[in-house]
């Protein structure tokens, strides 16, 4: 145990940006009983003036203790947004997360069990342990100041997701040995093993990558399961890719043609297009390959 | 010619049909089988109008007998190049779209070849390689050609999720006039049948997925046949080629809506592309009329609003300079303001600035904090608008603005940020000249000419109608009737209350709701 801190102490927690490391970032806090006024990946933290910083070294047993009390707590969906913060590419997000928890556990209230109808079965009668009926509560209280950044970086991430299923771009490539069905993309929230599932679903017949350039993170589906590859060094993962099939470059322009017709002059309203399809997924998206010039609606004359 | 050729072509053709949904079916993926589809729908990209590409939009031919005015593959226009897809090459361009995620899957539409069964034969062909051969669990639009027998459009619709026949005009007689082939019954008959087809098969499935008799099987069949048009039934229609009002558009759909169990009713703002007497010979396309029309088919579908609070037939346009909600809010302050902590969620659902998905949180969340100024900003509300109509905590929050229809109507159809903000042609300040706005076209004439000649019997028969009219006299036609109202001296909160609650008596008696029959 360490000695209680002085009453000026600030101190920063920094964990190695994984999931398992938030969590036991969180675990320490309680461990060592400090209050971290920020809790930040490797990398992007900068120490404020006067305040320590201590590395978390990541522990999975931990981890998975924050992660049983979270569930048992205040729910799975409260877990789910601590593991969108992990994903986050927001600095703020472990910092959120752990604001909530703490928030979140210390708002289980001592309930009166005498009424409650449940009271025989019930895991947590008696002050033996948190009740379920208050289970959801915590993020639900949208509006208070330690939910509401938490609630925010979990809907950015949400929304990332949606542009991944919407916006990623598969190539067919083959090669005597191989045959795989390839993406790029660059989002900006490492959300790759959030939509892994949604691609395995549909695209069951077909082995594929997804290949995420920001995080330099590959989801990798093999026909039967899938899995997750890092590649901190694309220098020398991504030379082994076979060429493409035969009718690649065909179909990529046919639907380059049918993007291009279905677009209505006299309506032409590029704002709303960039609304939509923000310009920064751009470069990875089949449809908007051309040159500049063909892209742009001739001017409307 | 090649498939990418013909693609082009028929593309080219299909994009005038705005309707481009995947939503309305959750099916999950099968280990083995290639696609699934989830209620939500996916938008896979956007074009330089904005507007989204999530199936395949194709038509399965432009070759047509028919010859509507409006339509750029009438069988009068020469200049166009006439293809067909084989079936075959339709479905292997969708599955090689749908591999690489350009897609969620087909919306296949038809011009007339022959005649509407062989057309129909066609788009079946197509359709069983893709569910067949294919095994394809992917999200499939098809289009019943008027005309085409029963037999066809049952073997369709259970090979598509969703399925749509065209009104194309909002009355049967501009339906004569512009598509002369085309009737009511040709239309209407194939719309009834798949309606009544979908009530049918979702009640045999009920009845084979629950244990609801004794004399039959507990267990579900094994092989479960593919159901009959699981998304629905959506159906479209022109609007600004032809004279009828905003008030029969909107009755029309809700009649739709009601007695056909309609998914959806698209609006299309008339785009010229032929020249034809018929037509209407203007170059401005009524982009804020849809805009607006597709707002009154939101409040109907989703906010619980009844056609008759929406619009009313004395006003038959709706007001272009505040959106449908907040003209119902301004005709009915004597139901604001609401207060946000206490107030049910259905009437949360009519405050202007308050969505379904703000009302929705502000539910969730005031379970356990007081909802002020702030708490409200967080949640994403948009409070700017949702001020004048509600009290945080007793508090009214609208103050520095009189709580009269003048002054609140004036605060909101100001431009936001003074006009910076949103699409590029709405930059122009209300009240700056513009050569369009008052160009009236003898269509708007009439109808308004109907609408007053309503208001001046209904004054006459004694009935105040007067107080809370719809934004100002000639919503429709008229820009400066915004103003006008604003320049006009307030009436007296009761004598506004008073007119609020006799039309909602006048709506009231209508109970009796007209038929889509009646209404086409």
């Amino acid at each position: 145990m360490p000695a209680q801190p002085e009453v000026y102490d600030e101190v920063a927690y920094v964990y190695d940006g994984t999931l398992e490391g938030l969590l036991s970032a969180i675990f320490a806090a309680y461990a060592n009983r400090e209050d971290p006024s920020d809790v930040m990946r490797e990398g992007v933290m900068q120490p404020r003036l006067s305040q320590r910083v201590s590395r978390i070294e990541t522990d999975v047993a931990h981890a998975d203790r924050v992660r049983r009390g979270l569930c048992r707590a205040c729910g799975h969906q409260a877990f789910s947004a601590v593991k969108k913060a992990a994903l986050s590419a927001r600095e703020d997000a472990g910092t959120a997360a752990y604001r909530f928890v703490r928030y979140a556990m210390d708002s289980q209230k001592k309930r009166d069990c005498a009424r409650c109808r449940k009271r025989a079965t019930c895991s947590g009668a008696q002050g033996r342990g948190p009740c379920p009926k208050q289970r959801g509560r915590a993020l639900s209280d949208v509006t208070h100041p330690a939910v509401e950044p938490l609630f925010r970086i979990a809907r950015a991430v949400d929304q990332e997701c949606e542009h991944m299923r919407q916006f990623i771009r598969f190539e067919h490539l083959t090669s005597d040995e191989a045959d795989v069905w390839f993406a790029r993309c660059n989002p900006r929230d490492s959300v790759i093993p959030l939509v892994m599932g949604h691609f395995v679903e549909r695209f069951s017949v077909q082995p594929f990558i997804i290949y995420d350039e920001n995080h330099h993170l590959a989801g990798v589906f093999d026909g039967s399961t899938w899995y997750l590859v890092r590649t901190d060094d694309p220098a020398t993962s991504l030379l082994e890719l076979p060429g493409h099939a035969a009718d690649e470059a065909a179909m990529q322009q046919a639907w380059k043609r049918f993007y291009r017709t279905v677009a209505v002059e006299s309506r032409y309203n590029p704002e709303l297009r960039r609304h939509f399809m923000p310009k920064r997924f751009w470069r990875n998206l089949t449809e908007m390959q051309e040159d500049s010039q063909a892209l742009v609606v001739k001017t409307r004359s | 010619m090649d498939v990418a050729d013909k693609l082009e072509i028929l593309a080219d053709a299909a994009k005038y049909d705005v309707a481009c949904t995947s939503s309305g079916v959750d099916r999950a993926g099968k280990k083995g089988r290639l696609g699934a589809a989830s209620s939500a729908g996916c938008c896979h990209s956007f074009t330089a109008d904005g507007r989204c590409v999530t199936l395949l939009k194709v038509l399965m031919t432009n070759v047509c007998v028919f010859d509507c005015a409006y339509c750029s593959s009438r069988a009068s226009n020469e200049g166009v190049v006439r293809t067909c897809f084989k079936p075959r090459e339709l479905a292997d361009l969708t599955i090689g779209f749908y591999r690489r995620n350009y897609i969620e899957g087909l919306f296949l539409s038809s011009g007339v070849m022959r005649n509407p069964d062989f057309t129909s034969e066609l788009m079946i062909q197509t359709l069983e390689i893709l569910r067949g051969e294919y095994g394809f669990r992917g999200y499939i639009h098809a289009k019943a050609v008027p005309g085409t027998s029963p037999e066809l459009i049952a073997r369709l619709g259970h090979l598509a999720d969703r399925m749509s026949v065209n009104l194309e005009l909002p009355s049967s007689e501009s339906l004569a006039l512009l598509a002369p082939q085309k009737s009511k019954r040709a239309i209407l008959a194939p719309m009834r049948q798949i309606s009544e087809s979908i009530a049918e098969d979702a009640e045999s499935r009920a009845l084979t997925r629950r244990r609801t008799t004794v004399y039959m099987a507990n267990s579900r069949p094994r092989t479960t046949a593919r159901a009959f048009v699981p998304a629905g039934q959506s159906t479209q229609m022109i609007i600004g080629a032809s004279p009828e009002s905003d008030y029969q558009i909107l009755s029309l759909s809700a009649a739709l809506y009601r007695s056909l169990s309609l998914k959806r009713v698209f609006f299309s703002a008339y785009l010229p592309v032929n020249a034809d007497a018929r037509l209407p010979s203007t170059d401005a396309i009524q982009l804020n009329r849809e805009h607006r029309l597709y707002q009154a088919d939101w409040l109907m579908r989703f906010y619980g609003f009844e056609v008759g609070e929406v619009i009313d037939e004395a006003h038959p346009f709706l007001a272009t300079d505040v959106d449908p909600k907040a003209n119902w809010a301004l005709n009915n302050l004597d139901l604001f303001p609401v207060e946000v902590n206490t107030a049910p969620f259905e009437t949360l659902l009519r405050v202007p600035g308050i969505g379904v998905r703000g009302a929705k949180l502000i539910v969730r969340a005031r379970r356990q904090s007081t909802l002020r100024e702030a708490e409200l900003r967080r949640l994403g509300v948009a409070y700017k608008r949702a001020r004048y109509f509600i009290t945080c905590n007793g508090a009214y929050a609208g103050s520095g603005v009189e709580f009269s229809r003048e002054a609140l109507h004036a605060a909101l159809a100001a431009p936001i940020e003074g006009g910076r903000h949103g699409r590029r042609v709405d930059k122009a300040l209300p009240g700056q000249m513009s050569l369009f706005d008052s160009v009236s076209t003898p269509e708007k004439e009439r109808a308004l000419g109907r609408g007053r000649a309503a208001q001046e019997r209904r004054a006459l028969a004694g009935v105040n109608t007067g107080a809370g009219t719809a934004a100002g006299a000639g919503a429709g036609a008229d820009p400066g009737a915004g103003a006008g109202a604003v320049a006009e001296p307030g009436r007296a909160d009761a004598a506004r209350g008073a007119g609020a609650q006799e039309r909602r008596l006048i709506a009231g008696s209508r109970r009796a709701k007209p038929t889509v029959e009646a209404l086409f």
